[in-house]
């Protein structure tokens, strides 16, 4: 018996018993519906989850800690390992300096960085240039927030709302591009404080920060400028000496923040374990993921196999249907049988039909769960806000269906529908020919 | 072309544990020619209804032997008795036994759904098969809506699509008029004649056994001196 006319057979047989053949579709629909909207907070959370950790981050980056500050030969060593594809470092300024403009002050981290080397790494400006000249600055992009003047006096009796007000309104409106900044060096000498201004050049503004929180107020300098900044403090980086203690010593050229960047987010884990061997600590969004997507795999299997029991309940409305099925069958099957009808066909048209059921119940049940998971990310935060005055944290999935999701679930469906059709279709098979043609069924 | 040796079979009655065994059939010995049509008559109880349904294969003999066309079907299992029911043989039972819930039409194709035949040649085929019986006009007309007569000539029509070589017949006439069985009978030598088709009947009914070429009685499970008791010619 071919194909088609076995699916001819289960449809014109469905159209039998419409209203019973609805019934366990939609406990079917139900089910799947359950089990895929379950699974999808599990989904959802995960990939909110996921987001929070790479975002603003690069997945081929990993930091590389060491007990010593990092020398150019330790950074020529990392930049030589297999499958790495830059080494970024920084040497940050330590000194209570400050970035004046017209009116407005900044106190601003700054920090020396290989400028082609970050550019390698992803590093990109939003405006402006590279700089190519000793006093030529890239500035954050929300430098200007930090480019402030308040009175003390004003300030002083101001609660913490209105300082906040009142350092909005004193922020730096203007456009920084091009701009000339004096950048404040402080250091003792003797019990004096001794200052110098380095003029300075804004070439070029970096680009904005992935999300709203992550404040990018850092200055980038020249190695030409920080080595300016070194002949007047007469320490590295620019270390302020304190009155009672003696001075120390320091090493110059020596580097923090150092991260190295792979090709591929799949060379990380080799790479760090290779950076690990050479007596560094690493860290990486991949590890961090790692162990995320652990616990994370042990929720979702948790909450399908909750679901599953929806769906397992169906199953027993399919089974019952199909009970029914065979026994009102019963005087077909026979006369089939009596007149040649393969056991093995009659097995297939009853398993088809089960089978049939299971999948338009998971075909409706992913339409149902996709508009619901929808519904949901469009209201729920809605809600919150209206009856908890809270805002739900940003890029929230309070729901999420992957294309595995439903795909799992229509297998689970399948799989289930087709064992819960199988007693009745192999009873089916084993109709007893005379019986049924005596009508005695 | 049926070649039955020493066929015996009994049923047991009762709960299991206290079953009674009846013995239905007694080494019967039964042999039907190729083109011919073999009545067996019998009183009701006799066994002529088990010794059809054991060549049929719908229950298996306790012993004995029985072969179809050269083929022993003794040992056969549920698939190869379908399959050989689907190619060698055609059945005209005595309450028609077609699908209420499929119209004539659909009855008659049936077998050759099962037989996995293409819908284009299994539609020019259940036409004129339909065509023959004369019933081309109620191909969508339900079993339910036909009278006594044409369901037993769609039940024909259903046993002829697929050309078997033997058709078994259990009381073809049991539920038709005088007419409608003259009709019958009519056809079912046509179809010997023309088509060479081999007939075991099972009937009580003096009118049926004339037809037939040999009467094999049978009383008590046991086949009456042998395997005929008296020849008829048709």
């Amino acid at each position: 018996m071919k194909f088609k006319d076995r699916y001819r057979f289960v449809r014109a047989n469905m159209k039998k018993n419409k209203t019973r053949v609805i019934m366990t579709v939609l406990a079917a629909t139900i089910g799947c519906a359950f089990l895929i909207v379950l699974a999808s907070i599990g989904f959802g959370i995960h990939k909110t989850a996921i987001k929070d950790i790479t975002n603003g981050r690069l997945m081929t980056e990993i930091e590389v800690h060491g007990e010593k500050p990092f020398t150019r030969k330790d950074i020529q060593k990392l930049d030589e390992l297999k499958n790495t594809k830059t080494v970024t470092r920084k040497q940050i300024v330590e000194n209570n300096l400050t970035y004046h403009l017209e009116k407005y002050e900044s106190r601003s981290e700054t920090m020396v960085a290989d400028i082609p080397a970050e550019k390698k790494a992803g590093f990109e400006l939003s405006r402006g240039r590279m700089p190519i000249h000793k006093n030529e600055i890239i500035v954050g992009y929300d430098f200007a927030q930090g480019l402030a003047k308040i009175p003390d006096e004003e300030t002083k009796n101001l609660s913490e709302k209105e300082l906040q007000n009142k350092l909005k309104e004193s922020q730096y409106k203007g456009d920084l591009l091009g701009k000339t900044v004096q950048l404040e060096i402080q250091q003792m000498k003797g019990k004096k404080i001794v200052k110098k201004n380095f003029p300075l050049t804004i070439a070029g503004i970096g680009k904005k920060p992935s999300k709203q929180w992550m404040l990018n107020e850092s200055v980038f300098i020249s190695e030409g400028l920080l080595k300016d900044i070194e002949r007047f403090t007469k320490t590295p980086r620019g270390i302020m000496n304190l009155p009672e203690n003696k001075p120390i010593k320091m090493d110059y050229n020596v580097f923090n923040n150092v991260k190295v960047y792979t090709h591929t987010a799949d060379e990380v884990e080799g790479v760090s374990k290779k950076i690990e061997k050479m007596g560094y600590s690493t860290y990486s969004a991949q590890n961090e993921l790692k162990q995320i997507n652990v616990i994370f795999l042990i929720i979702k299997i948790g909450l399908i196999t909750v679901g599953t029991v929806a769906v397992l309940i169906a199953s027993i409305g399919i089974f019952n249907t199909m009970t029914m099925a065979v026994t009102e069958r019963a005087q077909d099957i026979g006369i089939m049988k009596a007149i040649g009808a393969h056991p093995g066909v009659i097995k297939k048209i009853f398993l088809m039909e089960s089978s049939f059921i299971g999948i338009m119940g998971a075909l409706i049940g992913t339409a149902i769960a996709y508009l619901f998971s929808y519904g949901v990310n469009l209201i729920l935060p809605v809600l919150i806000e209206q009856f908890f005055h809270e805002k739900p944290p940003e890029n929230f999935y309070f729901s999420y269906i992957p294309v595995s999701l439903p795909l799992i679930c229509i297998a689970i469906c399948f799989s289930v529908t087709l064992i819960s059709g199988l007693r009745p279709a192999v009873r089916a098979t084993q109709v007893d020919v005379l019986k049924a043609l005596r009508r005695d069924i | 072309m049926i070649e039955v040796n020493g066929l015996s079979h009994e049923f047991r009655i009762g709960q299991k544990g206290k079953e009674k065994v009846v013995p239905v059939l007694h080494h019967v010995d039964l042999h039907v020619k190729q083109g011919e049509i073999a009545a067996i008559v019998g009183k009701s109880g006799s066994g002529k209804s088990t010794l059809l349904n054991l060549i049929s294969g719908y229950i298996k003999p306790v012993s004995g032997m029985i072969r179809i066309n050269g083929t022993d079907v003794t040992s056969f299992n549920e698939g190869q008795w379908a399959d050989f029911r689907l190619n060698q043989m055609g059945f005209i039972f005595q309450s028609f036994q077609l699908i209420p819930s499929m119209t004539a039409f659909e009855n008659v194709e049936l077998p050759l759904i099962l037989k996995g035949v293409n819908e284009k040649e299994r539609q020019k085929q259940t036409q004129g098969m339909l065509e023959t019986v004369g019933l081309l006009e109620y191909g969508g007309h339900y079993p339910g809506e036909l009278s006594g007569g044409q369901q037993q000539r769609v039940s024909i029509a259903r046993a002829l699509i697929v050309h078997p070589p033997i058709i078994l017949a259990d009381e073809p006439t049991g539920s038709l008029d005088s007419d409608n069985e003259k009709e019958l009978l009519a056809f079912i030598q046509k179809l010997n004649r023309e088509r060479g088709i081999t007939f075991l009947i099972i009937t009580h009914d003096q009118e049926v056994a004339q037809i037939a070429h040999r009467t094999i009685e049978i009383a008590d499970g046991f086949v009456m001196e042998g395997e005929s008791v008296y020849e008829v010619q048709g």
